[in-house]
């Protein structure tokens, strides 16, 4: 998994039950929009994010297509960010880095 | 702000230069999808000051371009399209090149380079019609790019024997024109697409 993606995953798990527009994840996840919206179409491809489209509020307000993970979308992005963290803890500290809270 | 309506239209036009390299039936979807979000950047009152939301629209606008790109499944747009122009353009320069090349035994009988870049353009057009033919194998591949890199250094070194002679100049000028322009090419799509494989969700 990438960092990008995981970022992504990340930012729709902050909660999964909102549905979350192109800019709004941009923003959370700090990615631009030549990576995200690749990733969002691959995601849906794959099932695992279902889009909508928003009903205007106003006359003349251009409508906007949010992003929501699945059901499978949410068990998967939950056991990958696990898998990515634990990955993290595993992985030996680097020499001259020691981790924190290791000395003293 | 001053001028929003023009940095929209301007940030308009690029998302739908990106929509462009999409396919017809997710075109229009596409650009309805990125173009909404362009107000929405614009009056971001979580950006300070203005010029930053501004450079920031146009920087989204302008990167949805890379989007296409690497989204799976797109079609390839433009430079993918110049890469096949430039492939188009490959058979016409084997044929010049045996034209001239036979001409030049002609002209000089005993001249054994002659013979020399004749066979080797005759390799290069069989590399290319067998190219057409079927995929080309990494063999076959590498006989043809061997064929054009001969080529290429006997023309160089031909114009560099004589350098008044335009017909050298030609050839070798003719020869390459597309390797300089098709490499870096290949090379940039080469990295594009790996990129993109890359960035495809393992498992997800």
């Amino acid at each position: 998994m990438t960092g990008a993606l995981e970022r992504v995953l990340g930012a729709f798990l902050a909660d999964p039950a909102e549905p979350r527009y192109g800019y709004d994840l941009m923003k959370a996840a700090r990615l631009p929009s030549g990576t995200l919206y690749p990733l969002l179409a691959r995601l849906e491809r794959d099932k695992l994010v279902a889009s909508a489209w928003e009903t205007p509020q106003q006359e003349g307000q251009r409508p906007r297509k949010y992003y929501q993970l699945t059901a499978e979308g949410i068990r998967n992005a939950r056991l990958e960010l696990a898998h990515a963290s634990a990955r993290r803890q595993r992985a030996p500290a680097r020499p001259g880095h020691p981790a924190p809270g290791s000395l003293g | 702000m001053r001028g929003e309506r023009q940095l929209l239209r301007v940030g308009e036009y690029l998302v739908g230069r990106a929509c462009q390299q999409l396919p017809p039936d997710t075109r229009e979807e596409r650009y309805r999808e990125w173009a909404a979000e362009l107000p929405a950047i614009l009056h971001d009152a979580q950006v300070r000051p203005a010029p930053r939301r501004a450079v920031r629209m146009l920087g989204y606008a302008a990167d949805t371009l890379r989007g296409t790109i690497m989204t799976p499944g797109m079609a390839r747009g433009h430079i993918p399209r110049l890469f096949a122009a430039v492939d188009r353009y490959f058979p016409v320069i084997g044929l010049v090149v045996v034209a001239v090349d036979v001409w030049g035994v002609v002209q000089a009988p005993g001249n054994g380079l002659d013979y020399l870049q004749l066979a080797w353009s005759l390799l290069f057009v069989a590399y290319l019609i067998r190219k057409r033919v079927r995929p080309a194998g990494r063999v076959t591949a590498l006989l043809g790019i061997g064929a054009i890199l001969v080529l290429v250094a006997i023309g160089l070194w031909s114009a560099a024997q004589a350098p008044g002679d335009w017909v050298n100049d030609f050839l070798a000028a003719l020869l390459l024109l597309p390797l300089l322009i098709g490499l870096p090419l290949a090379w940039w799509l080469r990295r594009l697409g790996a990129r993109g494989r890359h960035a495809a969700p393992s498992g997800l």
